[in-house]
């Protein structure tokens, strides 16, 4: 099965240090969220996984092999990322987009083959996004674009995802449905390992959590465990409750009550 | 997965023909008529073979430096702009023009050219290369170059680079002749091409051009984030050097015997991509058709403006993309992407 595990990782950008022998894991079937203060090191921690950034020490291994030693398609297929930005100025459609996430199947010059096709509409039905998908992506809106932008990644149909900040701009309604569909995919066996702030949303719902303090790992452990009190008041500073499961795990209205009834 | 090709997109190839043998008709010496009546009837006069040379080795060339540099144009254009993620990007705004074309006065103010054909366009891409090196280094910032930071540095340099050019004309003032043809070369236009111009043009063209090709997916895969391709298997750093490398050589083989030919390079990759849609598998062969069309139809417009007006082709293809660019702003401000 495949897994990321990242070992010792150090990192530093001129007299800071952004990474200070970090270890954490992603395995199959379990999703894994990543948090921690604005400057963290998440993003940087997100890219040094992916194998886009070098660490300075330390290493990363995708099933039992160096990242950077993988070529480049199979290691597309088998790790998936989603940015945190908004991506390209230019006016592809959602579709186009997402198709792109098929790039690592195809073979150079191949035109889309049928599975390429299926696998898209796979993707944009699991976001929601079938209705948009055919519009230019510049004229979505920032959530409608972070839809597209798991849909690309979920084309590429790989069995480990990282995801930076998935739920940022999305309304309640779809940063649940992304969270459901995260566990889903979880639980059908994929490794997910998501940074974000959303802490009430998905400490509850992850398998872990994973704590990141001034570069280092604070906690790691089961939410409950993670992200205690006095771990979330060392971390962030605050007094807060995140992980007690805020939103349940059925959010959707009793049948046949529409949100008129509740007026 | 894009629209499929409409009826109007296939418009572009009769219309490069019917610009094409246009162009091949215009000028003094024979029409277009009398030309096609003499291929059609083989075994000519001596009169017929004055006519054929006008055409062949007169008008041909120039044609072929038009179709094949207004192309060349056109595509650095469309690679930079995937490249840079920038739709301001294109040869004359970055500076890769300024310095193809200061790298093409060096070659002549030191003599070079008269040495080998291939001086001035070898010393071109030199320029060419640098300059483009020298924007990217200053306007990137951890692999992202913003639209300000671009144009800042694009600004910056080509005036810099126009300076150090304009210094290095000065050398040849002692030769008026030599001079002036290096100002009217500065200013665009294709008089007195030869075949060694369009034979440079026309392999450059087609060389960089089939480098780029297969790069198409990967070009659509540069317009997102560096770590987005690179999640998608292609490494966009490397990949994008290679590209740049391409445009500054299409650029570099066109200006080199076209002179400054502005706005080729950032109007017709905005006018095929609203025609088109931004995937570069049809984007590059439309872009470049319509770059041809483009520079065919402007030499076209000079050779037809009155003979005293001495109308350069870099000023008509300016006068062409300005207002266009005024459209861009238009709909910029209208809240659509440029």
């Amino acid at each position: 099965m495949t897994a990321l595990v990242a070992r010792g990782l150090e990192l530093r950008r001129g007299p800071r240090t952004v990474l200070a022998g970090v270890d954490v894991a992603v395995r199959p079937g379990e999703l894994v969220l990543l948090a921690g203060r604005n400057g963290a090191g998440k993003s940087t921690l997100l890219r040094v996984l992916l194998g886009v950034e070098r660490p300075a020490a330390g290493q990363v291994v995708l099933h039992d092999r160096a990242i950077g030693s993988w070529p480049a398609a199979a290691r597309a297929r088998a790790l998936a990322f989603v940015p945190q930005d908004t991506e390209t100025p230019f006016e592809f459609t959602g579709r186009e987009l997402v198709a792109m996430g098929r790039h690592p199947h195809r073979r150079p010059g191949a035109g889309l083959a049928p599975d390429d096709f299926a696998a898209i509409d796979r993707a944009l039905a699991a976001v929601d996004a079938e209705r948009f998908a055919d519009r230019s992506v510049t004229t979505l809106s920032g959530g409608e674009q972070r839809r597209i932008a798991v849909a690309r990644a979920l084309a590429t149909e790989a069995p480990l995802l990282l995801l930076d900040e998935p739920t940022s701009n999305l309304d309640l309604e779809h940063a649940l449905q992304l969270v459901g569909l995260l566990e889903r995919l979880a639980r059908a066996g994929r490794g997910i390992l998501v940074a974000s702030h959303d802490l009430n949303l998905l400490g509850a719902r992850c398998d872990r959590a994973v704590l990141l303090h001034d570069g280092r790992v604070y906690a790691d452990g089961v939410p409950t465990e993670a992200l205690a009190d006095a771990n979330v008041a060392i971390v962030f500073g605050v007094a807060a409750k995140p992980a007690q499961g805020f939103f349940p795990r059925d959010y959707r209205l009793p049948e046949g009550v529409t949100p008129d009834l509740l007026r | 997965m894009s629209e499929p090709l409409r009826w109007w997109h296939w418009l572009l190839l009769p219309a490069v023909l019917a610009a094409a043998l246009l162009h091949l008709g215009t000028g003094d010496g024979p029409s277009l008529a009398a030309v096609l009546a003499q291929w059609l009837a083989p075994g000519g006069n001596p009169a017929d073979a004055i006519d054929q040379y006008i055409v062949l080795q007169i008008r041909l060339p120039r044609l072929v430096v038009a179709l094949c540099g207004g192309a060349a144009l056109a595509m650095a254009g469309t690679v930079m702009q995937a490249s840079f993620r920038n739709p301001l990007a294109a040869p004359d705004l970055v500076g890769t023009a300024a310095g193809a074309a200061l790298g093409g006065v060096l070659a002549v103010v030191s003599q070079l050219a008269d040495e080998s054909v291939l001086a001035t366009p070898l010393c071109s891409l030199a320029g060419a290369g640098a300059v483009t090196w020298l924007v990217f280094a200053l306007a990137g910032s951890h692999g992202r170059i913003s639209v300000a930071a671009l144009l800042l540095a694009g600004v910056a340099l080509n005036t810099l680079v126009g300076a150090v050019t304009a210094f290095a004309v000065t050398f040849t003032f002692a030769n008026y002749t030599a001079s002036s043809r290096l100002l009217f070369w500065l200013m665009g236009g294709l008089d007195g091409r030869t075949w060694e111009h369009a034979g440079i043009t026309a392999i450059g063209c087609v060389l960089f051009a089939a480098a780029i090709a297969p790069k198409a997916r990967a070009l659509d895969l540069l317009t997102l984030r560096d770590d987005s391709a690179y999640s998608l298997g292609v490494d966009a750093p490397r990949v994008r050097r290679w590209l740049l490398w391409c445009a500054c050589g299409l650029t570099a083989c066109t200006v080199a015997n076209t002179g400054g030919i502005a706005f080729v390079g950032l109007v017709v990759p905005h006018l095929a991509r609203l025609l088109v849609g931004p995937l570069h598998r049809r984007l590059l062969p439309f872009a470049a058709g319509l770059g041809g069309l483009l520079l065919v139809g402007s030499d076209l417009t000079c050779q037809l403006a009155p003979p005293e007006s001495n109308l350069p082709l870099g000023v008509v293809t300016a006068l062409l993309g300005a207002p266009y660019f005024l459209f861009l702003l238009a709909r910029h401000r209208r809240g659509e992407a440029l």
